[in-house]
């Protein structure tokens, strides 16, 4: 073990540094390469998850989340580039795997295995006896919510049951960084919603740094704090989820008025000097698009004074949002970017 | 960030008295194989054709169409070769199976190591072999109806079965390395396996005396084949009366052949194995 810390480099602290209120890092990427012939799926891969801290990692198919996943959990070697884990070099793949849990994408369960059997036989692989592993596979199957359902086959469980089985092998070996590929795929909104409140509590509870994949953008913005947003195996962007939609230049508001309201909500919105156009939006009944001369900014002057504007005019607002104000438009925009 | 985190310590120390993987995984599969049902098929189907084939050989025999010491050396040809198909078919499953059930991710993914993952499993896939004996020794010994052949028989169908049946499960289990698809595994593995019993069993057939040229290059590929060289061994000593030391070069065959294909199966594709079929960079596709 000692030897294999030795082994490990320190990596270069800046933009990628462990976000604030991290207490430290337990996974450092960095430079991370792979290609499959002529096609370079990742092109340098470099970011920073700090313990505790939730990391949404993004992008449309293609962009090489799979592949970074795989590298990062060892199934894969990097073409170039290195991590670690712990501090643990990538050049030590069995220590690395002692540190992380990992729910792919698409895992089976044993037919003939109860979810107890199933979870004492992964703990026994991480060096537990077989009563440790039975005691701890019961703590975990609570600690999911599916204690009352250990003792029957898994091959009976529901999606989103086997699900939170995944998540209960990701985690008995306690590790300092969770993977989950798409943990609520094919979940209903309760069930999607459940677990990421249990994704949440990992994260908090466990000090555990916790990559969730996921193509559900709302639900990484509700839960992560931090994001990585991969398009053709390079990062187009990276930071804390606030600062990622921060960033992008906000000049265009949504309203939704009612139908009757349009033409003088239209009227109204116009004799602001900073608006620069209003329009009716494309294909959204009742919805207005209102241009802006200017970027809305944190002090909220515009969208106060068109705000304003409205309740004067006595027209009730049904909705009012700024487009680019939602990690979904950041994706969208930044991806389109990358492809043009 | 070289720095380790006592808080954290606690997570990796394996606790109380763990067992060695490969008994957990060998554990496992033997379960998933018995209980499960699979090997206890297997076993159900091996026992009915050796019941089919103990009733023809003895009706033959009734007629005097077959001598009995030819009769007990068909019978355990016969039971070695379909124990070996049982243990090469349960070997042939044990990765591309699992990539298929897609349960071998998990697995790839604890600190186990890739040798110990393929070396519980190759024991679950040799467990079939000792109770295929099992049930084939009361049939040798009513068939034999106390003839002489019945001790060789006793003391070298086992044995040569003992020394293939790992190494058929080895063969099994590397073409399973290489395969994404199970069908495909078990397919390559039945034409090994057709490649291999089909020569063994034709060479019985020469009964017409060959030139001397002819037959050393019979002698040969008798040999080179582990099959038809440990029927080669057990028809000189059933039928021939023949010692070890007369015949010792027909045993070297069945004892390198698990050697070589072992030595594969640990020593390199094993420790190599993949989630994605092939032990090198080739085929791998992620996104």
């Amino acid at each position: 073990m000692q030897h294999a810390k030795a082994d490990v480099q320190p990596m270069t602290q800046g933009a990628d540094a462990p976000a604030p209120g991290s207490r430290t890092a337990v996974l450092v990427a960095e430079g991370l390469q792979k290609s499959y012939g002529p096609r370079q799926a990742l092109r340098g891969l470099s970011f920073t998850l700090g313990a505790g801290r939730l990391l949404g990692f993004l992008g449309p198919n293609g962009a090489g989340k799979t592949t970074s996943i795989r590298i990062l959990t060892t199934i894969m070697e990097p073409d170039a580039g290195q991590f670690t884990v712990d501090g643990i070099s990538h050049k030590y793949p069995e220590e690395i795997r002692r540190r992380i849990g990992v729910l792919p994408e698409t895992f089976g369960l044993p037919k003939q295995m109860t979810g107890i059997e199933y979870l004492t036989y992964f703990g026994q692989l991480y060096g537990r006896s077989a009563r440790q592993a039975k005691q701890l596979g019961l703590e975990l199957l609570d600690e999911v919510g599916l204690k009352q359902r250990g003792r029957s086959l898994v091959s009976t469980y529901s999606h989103g049951m086997r699900q939170r089985v995944g998540i209960a092998r990701a985690l008995i070996n306690d590790p300092m960084v969770v993977f989950l590929d798409e943990p609520t795929l094919g979940l209903d909104p309760r069930g999607q919603q459940e677990l990421l409140g249990l994704v949440k509590q990992i994260a908090q509870e466990r000090s555990a740094g916790v990559i969730l994949c996921s193509h559900l953008l709302t639900e990484v913005e509700s839960v992560c704090d931090d994001v990585v947003i991969l398009n053709s195996g390079e990062i187009v962007a990276t930071g804390s989820v606030r600062d990622v939609i921060g960033r992008t230049e906000r000049n265009v508001i949504r309203i939704r008025v009612p139908v009757p309201s349009l033409a003088e909500s239209q009227r109204a919105l116009g004799t602001i000097p900073a608006v620069r156009k209003v329009a009716a939006a494309n294909g959204s009944t009742g919805w207005l698009r209102v241009e802006l001369s200017e970027v809305l900014s944190d002090d909220h002057q515009i969208s106060n004074a068109i705000l304003e504007t409205l309740i004067r005019a006595r027209i009730p607002i049904l909705s009012f949002e700024p487009e680019g104000g939602r990690l979904q438009d950041v994706f969208l925009n930044l991806t389109a970017q990358a492809i043009k | 960030m070289s720095e380790r985190h006592p808080a954290n310590d606690r997570r990796l120390e394996p606790t109380g008295a763990a067992s060695p993987t490969w008994w957990i995984v060998f554990s496992r599969e033997l379960h998933d194989l018995w209980i499960g049902g699979k090997a206890l098929y297997l076993i159900l189907i091996y026992a009915v054709l050796l019941g089919i084939y103990s009733y023809l050989f003895a009706s033959n025999s009734e007629l005097n169409l077959l001598p009995l010491k030819q009769m007990v050396l068909e019978i355990v040809k016969a039971a070695i070769a379909v124990g070996l198909f049982i243990c090469l078919i349960i070997g042939a499953d044990s990765f591309s199976g699992e990539r298929e059930r897609a349960t071998l991710e998990g697995l790839l993914l604890t600190p186990t190591s890739r040798r110990q993952i393929a070396l519980g499993k190759f024991l679950a896939a040799v467990s079939p072999w000792p109770v295929a004996v099992a049930i084939a020794v009361p049939y040798w010994i009513v068939l034999s109806k106390g003839d002489a052949a019945l001790v060789p028989a006793l003391l070298w169908g086992p044995v040569l079965g003992s020394l293939l049946a790992p190494a058929f499960a080895g063969v099994g289990m590397l073409v399973s390395v290489w395969c994404n698809s199970n069908k495909t595994s078990m397919l390559v593995s039945l034409v090994v396996y057709l490649l291999l019993i089909f020569p063994a069993e034709f060479s019985g057939l020469a009964t017409v005396p060959l030139g001397s040229q002819m037959a050393a290059r019979s002698d040969v590929l008798q040999w080179v084949n582990p099959i038809a060289a440990s029927g080669r061994f057990l028809h000189d000593t059933l039928m021939g009366n023949s010692t070890l030391h007369q015949l010792w070069l027909w045993v070297t065959t069945p004892v390198l052949f698990p050697v070589v294909v072992l030595g594969v199966l640990f020593a390199f594709a094993g420790p190599k194995l993949r989630l994605e079929a092939g032990t090198g960079r080739l085929g791998r596709t992620a996104t």
